[in-house]
């Protein structure tokens, strides 16, 4: 993959991060070419609370976006394993935890009991 | 410029639609749950960036790009979400090669148009011109009249 670092760097946006209905992205005209739904402002301001992150590119923040997504149906769909063992059609907490302990790629979320992980913004 | 912890969470509406379309129909999920996978797919997006941020720095980029992004997935053993991201990528990159190219043609029209507007701006001028220059002649021929 030619990878010409052509991404542009960020601009500032202003706040973001309000409570408010959430905004897509814009719809896409091909069928099943499905773009991120995750609003790429909030994307943003995960990136950005990373210290050691100078720039990112608009393309690294919307694969980012992306990669979320499909890490939220994967999740979802490890989770619902679990509940389907235990004949239920509703989705626990307990299930998402046996998934993160059962899915090695899921170790990094051990601990989810903390509110949010500790990062410091200055 | 403390950030407060809800901003850094993905809104709630698309997680819930998210989840909802990943799992069959009549599948439910409690609150608690969906603020689980809420939290733990910020932690997926924090945990990617710095990911990411390695390999920038290793090839001694300042700026973050798509190519970090998926080596990170790699490292972090969800090589499963490489192929469909690279797929998602030159769909994106198409749609924003369309967005520039039309604004840049919506750009050179109008220029065209501005163009076209002020060369008739101009033939009015040199024909006021011609008309002043006239008047000016009559009114001298008056006077050696009168002399």
């Amino acid at each position: 993959m030619a990878a010409a670092g052509s991404g542009t760097p960020l601009e500032e946006e202003g706040p973001s991060g309000e409570a408010a209905a959430p905004q897509p992205q814009a719809p896409t005209s091909a069928p099943g070419a499905r773009l991120s739904r995750l609003p790429l402002a909030r994307v943003k301001a995960l990136v950005k609370a990373d210290p050691d992150v100078t720039l990112a590119g608009q393309e690294a923040i919307f694969i980012l976006a992306r990669a979320a997504e499909l890490f939220v149906e994967t999740i979802a769909k490890d989770a619902y394993c679990c509940a389907q063992q235990g004949k239920r059609k509703t989705l626990q907490r307990r299930d998402l935890d046996n998934a993160i302990e059962a899915v090695d790629e899921f170790a990094f979320l051990e601990d989810l009991s903390i509110p949010f992980p500790d990062i410091t913004v200055s | 410029m403390a950030e407060r912890p809800e901003d850094l969470n993905l809104p709630n509406a698309v997680i819930t639609r998210i989840i909802k379309e990943a799992l069959p129909d009549g599948v439910n999920i409690s609150k608690e749950a969906r603020s689980a996978i809420s939290r733990a797919a910020s932690v997926f997006v924090l945990y990617a960036t710095s990911c990411a941020n390695n390999f920038a720095m290793k090839g001694k980029r300042k700026t973050l790009n798509a190519s970090d992004v998926l080596s990170a997935m790699e490292e972090m053993e969800f090589q499963r979400f490489v192929t469909p991201l690279k797929e998602a990528l030159e769909a994106y990159r198409r749609e924003q090669k369309g967005k520039k190219e039309a604004s840049e043609q919506k750009k050179k029209d109008k220029d065209k148009k501005t163009d076209a507007e002020e060369q008739d701006k101009s033939r009015d001028e040199d024909n006021e011109e011609d008309e002043e220059r006239l008047e000016e002649e009559e009114q001298n021929e008056e006077e050696e009249v009168d002399n």
